[in-house]
């Protein structure tokens, strides 16, 4: 079955479909998605398409820094995505919260709640970029064959000294 | 024709193997053309190709009782009905295809807009709902005009079968069956303006929102499908009469293919109607034309 | 019929996609990564209060500080590169790189601080003058010599 497998590979790879879900963002990033479909960019040369269903998708493309009502919901939907996928964390804010740290209402960076593949950076990320993050995300994709992502089961929890703060109110309220 | 001949004719040409990738050649030149009309440069050839495989690998979600079975169903009657469709087109003029007539056709056509139908009410859920509703009022007014068309078109020849439909003497009678079978095309391939039961950011795909996978990828053929039995259904009725086989099968290619531009081109120049205007858009307008088409067969018979 | 028109001039002139991988060039004003002169620093830690995301961190000791930066934290917006006075923030005209573990992209360098600049000794002719200016200033502006018409 090794052709069969290689055949799979290359066209895991070269179909990625996109389904795009916001977790509280300023619409930034949002906008910079939808602008890689413009002409100028085309993110449909690599047989990128964007889906209206989670269960269509292979790629979960997030924005925003995970508000607490959009916890259940990005749980929801990446237990919907049916595998193999892999999820592409767009701008600095799901990777770090950015700018929103310390706030009461967000939940942590998003790979405390799922396994995130690739990280965009910039606020927000040029279209180019984001394009550069889908293909990564798919070679990964072909890459990983039908295996689990690696912390499916456990999420991970951020070791980083990123999120750490040291006033009083957040000793009180965050978990 | 023996079992041999069926078999061939259903199976290998015009049917399941030259149909597949028929089918994916012209998603691929619907995709191509729309892109390259938006000034961007479109999806690479094999593109519809690497979908389906990359569906065949996806894993899909458990549904026990009688429910996930049916929601298996549907997408394999699609595709076997579809391909059936393109099995009876007259590709070649003298052999024709597999044997059958018009109204053969017409019903194997219709088969996979029902099956979309019950697939969106049999996934359960309320985005699939409103899909298969408006694709069912969809079919409805679309309908009306298609079969008045194409019924005034074979009772002026006095004929259903798809071989004496394919080597008509042409007449104004004829132009109008096909100008009006054309503007029923785009809400039968849900293309824009008529694009309604699969919007993508309003009802979450309709239909298929519950679909993923190995049955995505044949709601996908079974599209592609379609796309090559109304296109060859339209280049068979407007194809000129050409005895010789060879020069006969290429104009009908050439045909379809301009067909698909010509859809292609109207899919990017429109946007999606709402499902008033579409209605009112078939009920209030088109239908007159296929009023009068019929009326003045049934007329000319009359005087006969 | 407008509509057609651009289609068909779409049609025919070509498209003006950018073919993957090539990117539109940035400007030289584009704000992206954060880069570090350890030659200039001298450990105020201007930057780290002017961060808007916290993504300067810095530790200072006696003897020696860190400065590091996280670009996953970072939302480019300059305030540090503006606030330093020795200049030695800047920051690079090119897309910050796509990365795929937390962190990956993060900086620190750990500098000895410099010793102070030595003070210029007072010149002393000029210390005098000024002295005495002030003492000859001071009776002129006496409010009793004021209050004679």
């Amino acid at each position: 079955m090794n052709l069969w497998n290689r055949l799979m590979c290359t066209c895991r790879r070269r179909s990625p479909w996109l389904f795009h879900m916001n977790s509280g963002s300023c619409n930034g990033c949002d906008i910079e998605l939808v602008a890689s479909l413009t002409p100028r960019y085309d993110a449909e040369q690599l047989g990128v398409r964007l889906e209206g269903s989670p269960r269509h998708a292979d790629i979960l493309c997030i924005t925003g820094p995970v508000t607490r009502n959009a916890v259940g919901a990005i749980q929801t939907v990446y237990g919907q995505v049916c595998g193999p996928k892999a999820v592409v964390a767009i701008g600095s804010c799901p990777a770090t919260t950015n700018v929103f740290i310390d706030s009461r209402t967000l939940d942590g960076p998003l790979n405390k709640h799922i396994p995130v593949d690739v990280f965009v950076p910039g606020c927000p990320p040029r279209p180019d970029a984001i394009i550069q993050g889908v293909a990564k995300a798919a070679q990964i994709l072909a890459e990983r064959g039908n295996n689990p992502p690696i912390a499916d089961a456990a999420p991970q929890v951020v070791g980083s000294g990123a999120t750490e703060c040291a006033c009083n109110e957040c000793k009180e309220v965050q978990p | 024709m023996n079992l041999i001949t069926a078999l061939a004719r259903l199976l290998i040409f015009p049917g399941l193997l030259f149909a597949v990738p028929a089918a994916w050649f012209f998603l691929w030149v619907e995709r191509k053309a729309v892109a390259l009309m938006q000034g961007r440069i479109g999806p690479p050839f094999m593109q519809p190709f690497y979908d389906f495989i990359k569906l065949l690998g996806k894993t899909t979600p458990l549904r026990e009782g009688i429910g996930g079975l049916l929601m298996k169903a549907w997408p394999l009657l699609a595709v076997s009905s579809a391909a059936g469709a393109v099995a009876l087109l007259p590709v070649l003029p003298s052999s024709g295809g597999f044997e059958g007539d018009l109204i053969l056709l017409l019903a194997l056509l219709e088969v996979p807009s029902m099956c979309i139908i019950a697939a969106g009410f049999s996934s359960r859920s309320i985005f699939g709902e409103i899909g298969s509703a408006r694709e069912a009022v969809l079919s409805v007014s679309y309908n009306v005009v298609f079969l008045l068309a194409i019924v005034s078109i074979a009772a002026s020849q006095h004929t259903f079968r798809l071989e004496a439909l394919a080597q008509l003497p042409a007449s104004p009678l004829r132009w109008l069956g096909v100008l009006a079978i054309l503007v029923c095309l785009p809400a039968k391939l849900h293309l824009n303006p008529f694009s309604l039961p699969n919007a993508e950011q309003e009802i979450y795909s309709g239909p298929m929102v519950e679909y993923a996978g190995p049955e995505l990828a044949m709601w996908e053929l079974s599209h592609g499908l379609e796309w090559v039995a109304a296109t060859g259904l339209v280049a068979t009725l407007a194809a000129p009469h050409v005895t010789l086989w060879w020069i006969a099968a290429p104009i009908f290619v050439a045909l379809s293919f301009a067909i698909v531009l010509l859809l292609s081109i109207l899919a990017s120049a429109t946007a999606r109607l709402a499902i008033d205007t579409t209605v009112r858009f078939y009920w209030q307008c088109t239908l007159i034309f296929a009023v009068l088409a019929i009326s003045s067969v049934l007329f000319m018979r009359l005087r006969s | 019929m407008n509509i057609l028109i651009m289609l068909l001039k779409n049609l025919w002139g070509g498209s003006r996609t950018l073919l993957f991988p090539a990117r539109p060039k940035v400007t030289e004003r584009f704000r992206g990564l954060v880069q570090f002169d350890p030659t200039r620093c001298t450990g105020c830690a201007i930057c780290k209060f002017r961060c808007t995301s916290r993504a300067i961190d810095f530790k200072g000791g006696k003897g020696e500080f860190t400065w590091s930066y996280d670009p996953g934290q970072c939302t480019f917006c300059g305030r540090c590169v503006e606030g330093c006075k020795d200049h030695a923030l800047s920051q690079e005209s090119a897309c910050p790189p796509v990365y795929t573990t937390i962190g990956e992209l993060k900086k620190s360098y750990t500098l000895a601080r410099k010793p102070p600049a030595p003070r210029p000794a007072p010149a002393a002719p000029i210390a005098a003058k000024a002295a005495v200016n002030a003492t000859a200033a001071a009776p002129a502006t006496n409010p009793a010599s004021g209050g004679t018409q």
